[in-house]
């Protein structure tokens, strides 16, 4: 993962919207190349990091990146929630977005080469966790045991049901998916992600790191099997969203406490989250 | 030092407005308020004014400004977009203590963190800055407890103090030197740094007695508000005081929060453009999808005066946030700027 990790700061750069995907209700995955081919080279990420996409004629959000720092195409995926999502939906291939960025601090990546690695994610959760566990298996062999536990209200909601069935064919990568009722073609797991990890995973705490992101309830409920499972406060890492409007550190919409999510996040252990001082 | 006469005043004047706008204190002829604006006369530049009814901050970060202009033609989809800019240099002059503390807390948080701010940079770096030893706190002043007052000690180009008719001059940079040296300032003497001192002095024993009573707290509050060992009754009767109209971060010479938004023109084109906004208002931190983690207005409140006063903060500022202009107690319908939000926490350690 060489290159610099200059980010575009104020005038975003224009990038084409290549293809568009279906992924679940209300998601979509969009696929994007800048248009200058030397930002399309010096544009680099490490996972975790987010951009700022504007929507022209419509504004500009803030959205995680699901995408390897290596050898992955672009992309965000989005759901409809509001007036500037509404309007990316409405593009076609084809159609210019702008991007500003990459910002903030992202994952763990070298500091975690060598340790087990365990995936928690709820819904569209996996978004921001896809980039850190597609560099993980890019590079297999400097990690421990990896794991996922993914989980969703039915099976029509499981993220990226491409890259799941590559993973689940995936040597040394244990995958647990999970819905919460039953389904009559459902093969895998039923219940809450929580039970899951509660039920399946042993493991050696002091040397492994979780990674979870999801709906605050899910959140909650598996920091606390985490826990007692012994994986300390300062090795579980998630990612906050907050309303944003600069991505620099400037606008202070997304301040919490004394932190700013765009530059000191969005990625937090549960150690820090919780001297926030405010809900997640 | 350098001594300004009378009519030397005039000189500096004029020459400050062949290569700057003029901003400065002067009388609004309809309010009769002081405001700190932009002078068509240089005759309006009333030094002798009493603190302006706003800090200076719109110059440098205005209430809104265009930071983006787009035109996306969907049908051959051309974009086509980039930030013009056509600011003029501007020359503040007649500042107070307390509004240049203010502006040097804007460039420590625009310039000096992760990010330069390069829309704030712009503004700023076309300024020329004269400040004004205050002499006429007004009662809500307490500018002596937030170390920025009642005479400016940094960012000055030129720093005038009052003395009978004429005004000590302090140089604070090259471009302030050159500007004594043409207008032919005459060196003062070894008494100038004595009669300085008399009128700051003088102007320290005006200030009202709250504000002198309130020194020692100031520093109290900033340790209780950054350990957070601030009972959440305090901040729910302060909650229940505010009105949510943002007057106090409109007036505050440090607040900064803006919002930002796209704005589509009738000839198709878009402007991006960045307005003030403050933490008080409930969309403040709303998210799509209708979440609002900080909903109760206490939870909002509570986020200014840690900006204020906090000391995490204040490592940003270089300097507590706050600079004691009291312009927030001045315009507040609810009763808790700043100096009363401190004696409410003040009640609380001492239970009085």
């Amino acid at each position: 993962m060489e290159g610099s990790l200059v980010p575009i700061v104020t005038v975003p750069e224009v990038a084409t919207v290549v293809e568009i995907r279906d992924e679940i209700d209300e998601v979509k995955t969009f696929y994007f190349n800048f248009d200058r081919p030397e930002i399309e080279q010096a544009f680099k990420i490490r996972s975790g990091q987010f951009i700022m996409c504007t929507i022209f004629g419509a504004g500009e959000f803030a959205v995680s990146l699901p995408f390897s720092p290596e050898n992955d195409r672009k992309h965000i995926s989005v759901r409809r929630v509001g007036k500037v999502t509404a309007a990316l939906h409405e593009l076609q291939p084809g159609d210019k977005i702008g991007v500003r960025g990459p910002f903030g601090n992202g994952f763990p990546f070298e500091e975690i080469k060598g340790k087990n690695i365990i995936y928690v994610a709820g819904g569209i959760g996996l978004i921001p966790l896809r980039s850190s566990i597609v560099q993980v298996l890019q590079h297999r062999a400097e990690f421990g045991r990896v794991i996922l536990v993914y989980g969703a209200r039915s099976s029509r909601d499981l993220m990226y049901k491409e890259s799941i069935r590559e993973w689940k064919a995936t040597e040394n990568f244990e995958t647990y998916f999970t819905i919460d009722r039953p389904e009559p073609d459902w093969s895998g797991e039923v219940g809450f992600v929580n039970q899951l990890v509660a039920k399946k995973l042993s493991l050696p705490a002091d040397n492994t790191v979780a990674f979870v992101c999801g709906p605050p309830v899910m959140f909650n409920s598996v920091i606390k099997e985490l826990k007692l499972k012994g994986i300390k406060e300062d090795h579980i890492y998630s990612t906050l969203e907050r309303h944003m409007k600069c991505g620099l550190g400037k606008c202070q919409h997304c301040a919490i406490g004394r932190t700013l999510v765009c530059v000191d996040g969005p990625v937090y252990t549960y150690k820090q989250i919780k001297t926030l001082g405010e809900q997640i | 030092m350098y001594w300004l006469e009378r009519h030397q005043l005039d000189n500096l004047v004029k020459k400050l407005t062949e290569s700057y706008e003029l901003f400065g204190p002067r009388r609004d002829e309809v309010s009769g308020e002081i405001i700190f604006d932009r002078l068509s006369h240089p005759q309006q530049l009333d030094l002798k004014a009493p603190i302006p009814y706003n800090p200076p901050k719109y110059i440098l970060f205005p209430h809104y400004e265009e930071i983006l202009k787009y035109r996306y033609d969907r049908q051959s989809k051309k974009v086509v977009l980039g930030r013009v800019s056509h600011l003029k240099p501007k020359a503040l002059v007649g500042l107070r203590s307390c509004d240049l503390t203010g502006i040097l807390c804007l460039d420590r948080f625009f310039l000096g963190q992760e990010f330069v701010d390069e829309v704030y940079l712009e503004h700023r770096k076309k300024l020329f800055l004269i400040s004004n030893t205050c002499v006429r706190p007004f009662p809500q002043c307490f500018c002596v407890c937030t170390d920025s007052g009642p005479s400016a000690r940094e960012g000055f180009d030129l720093d005038l103090t009052r003395v009978g008719d004429r005004y000590l001059v302090e140089i604070g940079s090259k471009k302030g030197q050159s500007l004594a040296e043409e207008l032919g300032l005459k060196k003062a003497g070894e008494e100038a740094a004595e009669l300085k001192k008399k009128v700051v002095d003088e102007s320290v024993s005006s200030f009202d007695a709250f504000a002198l009573e309130n020194k020692a707290w100031i520093s109290r509050a900033t340790n209780r508000l950054t350990t957070g060992f601030i009972k959440p009754e305090v901040w729910e009767y302060i909650g229940n005081q505010c009105f949510e109209c943002g007057a106090c971060s409109f007036v505050c010479p440090t607040c900064s929060c803006f919002n930002v938004e796209d704005v589509n023109r009738l000839d198709g084109a878009t402007d991006r453009l960045r307005t003030w906004d403050s933490c008080s208002f409930e969309g403040y931190t709303k998210m799509a999808g209708d979440h609002n983690p900080r909903k109760p207005v206490e939870d909002r409140r509570n986020k200014r005066f840690f900006c204020k006063l906090s000391y995490s903060q204040s490592k940003k500022y270089l300097r507590p946030g706050c600079v004691g202009c009291g312009r927030c107690a001045r315009v507040c319908p609810g009763d808790i700027g700043l100096p009363n939000v401190v004696t409410y926490i003040r009640r609380e350690i001492t239970g009085e």
